[in-house]
């Protein structure tokens, strides 16, 4: 790469590291107690049963120890994050509507132009709530719903009311206790009976604000042979102390439906994400969560299928690049409950400059669950000697017919392949970048194109001075 | 279930008159408090990643009485097996044989009870035992071991010394109520070269199946492995104690410079099976190979740990798990890869696989990796479990085997690779007819055909 290139590529990355003054005009008190809860259900002007909801989930949170099987999370101060945070005042329908200031950080992110160019519908979430929204006016006619979370629970209260908290309970772990004590934004889609959506459903995140926690919460119900894909992307500027991110997203996958769920996580390198996403999949419906971890101080998540019909399947990819400081915790669960389910998960990490990243997956069987066929493929690639590497699968068979495979494999870049591609004019940066990409290509293949050329390029950013 | 082992036989009197008892030195009594000490701080599982995978409710360590006295049985058998060089047997409490042959003799070989070691070359232990080393630090029941050993068996190889046949070793255990808990420690010297074949045994007439009205008994020992600098050891085990038996195994090495070790372990008995194997590779250029089978029926549970740490450059390791289970059994293989950062050129691979043959039963495999060396000529690992492949049924029907006869060869070379390791031809063979013995009978093959028909 020459250095004009280089210096440009730099330039991008700083687009990620800005801070807008934002006059917030509702907040919480820093820390977390029963009137924080009680406090946000109010300003919400929540129904009685969701405040009830959240308080339950507040006791637990209070009393469910923080998990010991991964470290680093002792770190985190509790009670020195901001639970909630407005910044606008009402949900803005058209673009024209959103305060500038809002306006110029998601114009500097570039969404507006795709949303104008073919997106179906936008969220973005600037902060605690979903600030701009829009749905193409077709799929309103085939009664698409694609909004904010505190929306649809006002507008749509049965369909809401009937899924929300079901697939994850506030009492499945700490940080699923949490966001539902403290939830606010997040999307809710709403696909009806046989509608098939032509197009990626999309919502930027974004926290701003030190010490803002986010705590987004999203729901998707696709009814029977629907079909959706969801594309969430998230960046959030740099600050010293730590930032909390702790989303849930719950989705269903009714009958012969069809979902597909990608990320690409790019928070800041102060940025503490746990998030626990998990999906029901009824019979012969398939679900693919498309897991991509970039940024953050800590990322937990271990994307999730359950698989409750027959004949149900579940695409698993995973992708995590740890770089300087940063422990990528993730991987994925597929737990087979029916019979004749199929999954595969493949896993790719990159590990460099001391960063440490971890697949952590489970695989179970239940009994009952026949003529399973499920498959785990993990692979990952240290760059470094300072980097770390960690496997850890978790296989759980109770059914005699399955056929289960796994398979590991740790290594780093042969110095054949940076010899052989630096005798063809790359630079040895370039040659590693492009033997990196190579290697994520499972996941990059499975983007929209403007997003395999934006995680290309965050790639990029994160390989940037590697060879130091 | 974490931090239930509430062993009632366990207490820091017991261990001074195990210490007395046995007429040790103060250093010795010093290590064995040391030891009860860790027993006592341990959870029953330090490492987060397999503390859901204890289970240890079908143990009932109140009705046992482990031995606090060991002897020598009035008459010590002396002749050593067609085909072995040495053989040491205990049946109980009692030493009841030991025999070398001419050729261990004059290589200096020495086989005995660590009281006996004691009286007449003490140095031989102290060296090795003192201070722990030879036993993970941060396992409970290894440390339980150390501390409340009625029994050590000494195998110490000279330097230089190779020995063609096999050390048998031999336990029988199956008292009800009762129970031993012992130590043995093989230490082979620089370039030595020695193979040795565990036998565990249930004692006459306690092979029956496993009951809830007699008492349960107890095995517990330890196969502690120093390897010096070129040393050599193949070291090949079939447990097959009676169903009513615990057994409970720690089986730790330390590899220095292109030590060799072989691990070829089978289990087949036993109502639990609890083992933990440390493979330390500190030498540059050592290597392990370990293969572990498991063949379990009824509701027996094979929990098997393994550690490899890769620590010196350019060293090996190999490890395999197998596992059949039938009726309710269940197996937790549970394993962890550990590159440290000057382990260069490692090559690590850790397999395993599972067959269920019954809808009850249950396979956990977790074979993990930890690495913080990228430059690996290897590292990986594989796992799988699946039922018995059909087309190689259908194969061997074809060739006129009837149905239930193909499956039991399918699964019994499954299970080969280990099988043909055992280094005594009589060994192998019994370990072919245990596997083949355990094979259900036809009428229960002929549920399992159907059920899967169905299926």
């Amino acid at each position: 790469m020459t250095l004009t290139q280089r210096q440009q590529v730099d330039n991008d990355r700083s687009r990620f590291d800005f801070k807008d003054e934002i006059v917030y005009l509702t907040e919480t008190k820093r820390g977390l107690t029963r009137a924080t809860v009680e406090e946000i259900s109010a300003l919400k002007d929540e129904p009685a049963w969701m405040l009830e909801f959240r308080l339950r989930a507040y006791e637990h949170f209070l009393k469910r120890p923080m998990p010991v099987w991964t470290d680093g999370l002792d770190r985190i101060n509790f009670d020195k994050i901001v639970y909630y945070r407005k910044p606008s005042e009402r949900e803005e329908k058209s673009w024209d509507d959103v305060p500038d200031q809002i306006k110029a950080t998601f114009e500097r992110l570039g969404i507006p132009e795709a949303e104008r160019k073919f997106l179906s519908g936008v969220g973005a979430q600037y902060d605690s709530e979903v600030v701009y929204h829009s749905v193409k006016e077709e799929l309103s006619k085939i009664g698409v719903v694609f909004m904010g979370t505190d929306q649809a629970l006002k507008e749509y209260p049965d369909i809401f009311k009937k899924y929300f908290g079901t697939v994850i309970p506030p009492e499945d772990n700490k940080f699923a206790a949490l966001n539902s004590a403290v939830w606010s934004g997040g999307s809710f889609v709403y696909v009806p009976k046989g509608v098939d959506v032509p197009l990626p459903l999309q919502a930027y995140f974004r926290i701003n604000g030190e010490n803002t926690g986010q705590f987004e919460r999203t729901l998707i119900v696709v009814e029977e042979d629907a079909k959706v894909s969801y594309v969430e992307g998230c960046t959030a500027p740099i600050y010293a102390t730590e930032s909390l991110h702790v989303a849930v997203v719950e989705v269903i996958a009714l009958p012969r439906s069809k979902v597909r769920y990608t990320t690409i996580q790019n928070w800041s390198n102060d940025v503490y994400n746990l998030v626990t996403k998990r999906a029901h999949a009824y019979e012969d419906s398939h679900v693919e969560w498309i897991d991509a971890n970039t940024g953050s101080r800590k990322t937990v998540k271990y994307p999730s299928i359950y698989l409750r019909g027959r004949g149900a399947s579940a695409d698993i990819i995973s992708v995590a690049v740890a770089g300087r400081g940063q422990h990528q915790d993730t991987g994925a669960k597929a737990i087979h409950l029916a019979p004749d389910t199929k999954s595969r998960i493949v896993s790719k990490s990159v590990s460099k400059d001391g960063g440490r990243a971890t697949y952590r997956g489970q695989l179970k069987v239940a009994p009952g669950a026949t003529g399973v066929v499920a498959s785990v493929r993990c692979d990952a690639l240290m760059l470094d000697d300072e980097s770390r590497s960690d496997t850890y699968p978790y296989i759980d068979i109770q059914e005699t017919d399955t056929t289960m495979s796994h398979e590991a494999t740790v290594g780093k870049i042969s110095q054949d392949q940076i010899f052989y591609l630096m005798s063809r004019g790359l630079s040895e940066n370039e040659a590693q970048n492009l033997i990196v990409q190579g290697f994520l290509d499972v996941f990059t293949k499975e983007l929209p194109m403007e997003y395999a050329i934006e995680f290309n390029r965050l790639v990029k950013l994160e390989m940037e001075g590697a060879l130091g | 279930m974490t931090d239930a082992l509430k062993l009632p036989f366990a207490g820091e009197d017991r261990v001074r008159r195990l210490s007395a008892n046995l007429k040790e030195p103060k250093w010795l009594l010093g290590d064995r408090l040391a030891a009860f000490k860790s027993y006592l701080d341990l959870p029953i599982e330090t490492n987060n990643l397999f503390t859901l995978y204890v289970d240890l409710r079908l143990a009932r360590f109140a009705e046992i009485d482990p031995y606090e006295e060991t002897t020598e049985a009035p008459q010590v058998a002396d002749v050593v097996p067609e085909g072995a060089s040495a053989l040491i047997e205990v049946a109980e409490d009692k030493v009841v044989a030991r025999a070398l042959s001419a050729e261990a003799k004059s290589a200096g070989v020495v086989i005995d009870t660590f009281a006996n070691v004691l009286r007449n070359r003490p140095e031989l232990l102290r060296e090795a035992l003192d201070g722990g080393t030879t036993l993970p630090a941060n396992d409970k029941f290894a440390q339980f071991a150390r501390s409340h050993s009625a029994l050590g068996v000494l195998i110490h190889i000279p330097r230089n010394a190779a020995l063609e046949k096999p050390i048998v070793v031999r336990w029988a255990a199956g008292e009800p109520g009762r129970g031993l808990v012992s130590r043995m420690l093989i230490d082979v010297g620089e370039n030595a070269s020695v193979s040795v074949l565990e036998e565990q045994l249930p004692t006459d007439s306690h092979a029956e199946a496993a009951s809830e009205t007699q008492p349960q008994s107890l095995w517990w020992g330890t196969t502690e492995v120093r390897l010096a600098e070129g040393a050599n050891l193949n070291f090949a085990a079939q447990q097959d104690f009676g169903p009513n038996t615990l057994a409970f195994v720690n089986r730790h090495a330390t590899l220095q410079k292109d030590a060799q070790l072989n691990w070829a372990l089978a289990s087949v008995g036993a109502q639990i099976h609890k083992s933990r194997i440390d493979n330390h590779l500190v030498g540059r250029g050592s290597g392990v190979r370990q293969v572990e089978i498991g063949f379990g029926g009824g509701r027996q549970l094979f929990d098997a740990t393994s550690y490899t740490r890769h620590i010196g450059a350019d060293t090996t390791g190999d490890l395999l798990s197998k596992g059949v289970f039938l009726d309710r059994a269940r197996g937790y293989y549970k394993g962890m890869i550990t590159i440290e950062k000057t382990a260069r050129g490692t090559d690590s691979f850790l397999g395993e696989f599972a067959m269920l043959m019954s809808k009850q039963a249950r396979s956990v495999t977790i074979p993990s990796l930890e690495i913080d060396q990228p430059d690996v000529r290897r590292a990986s690992h594989a796992s799988s479990v699946g039922p018995v492949d059909e087309t190689q049924v259908f194969y061997l029907m074809s060739r006129g085997l009837p149905r239930e006869v193909a499956r039991k060869f399918i699964v019994l070379g499954f299970l080969e690779p280990v099988v043909s390791r055992i280094p005594l031809g009589d060994a192998q063979d019994r370990l072919r007819r245990l596997l083949e013995e355990k094979w259900p009978a036809s009428t229960e093959l002929d549920a399992i055909g159907k059920s899967e028909a169905a299926a």
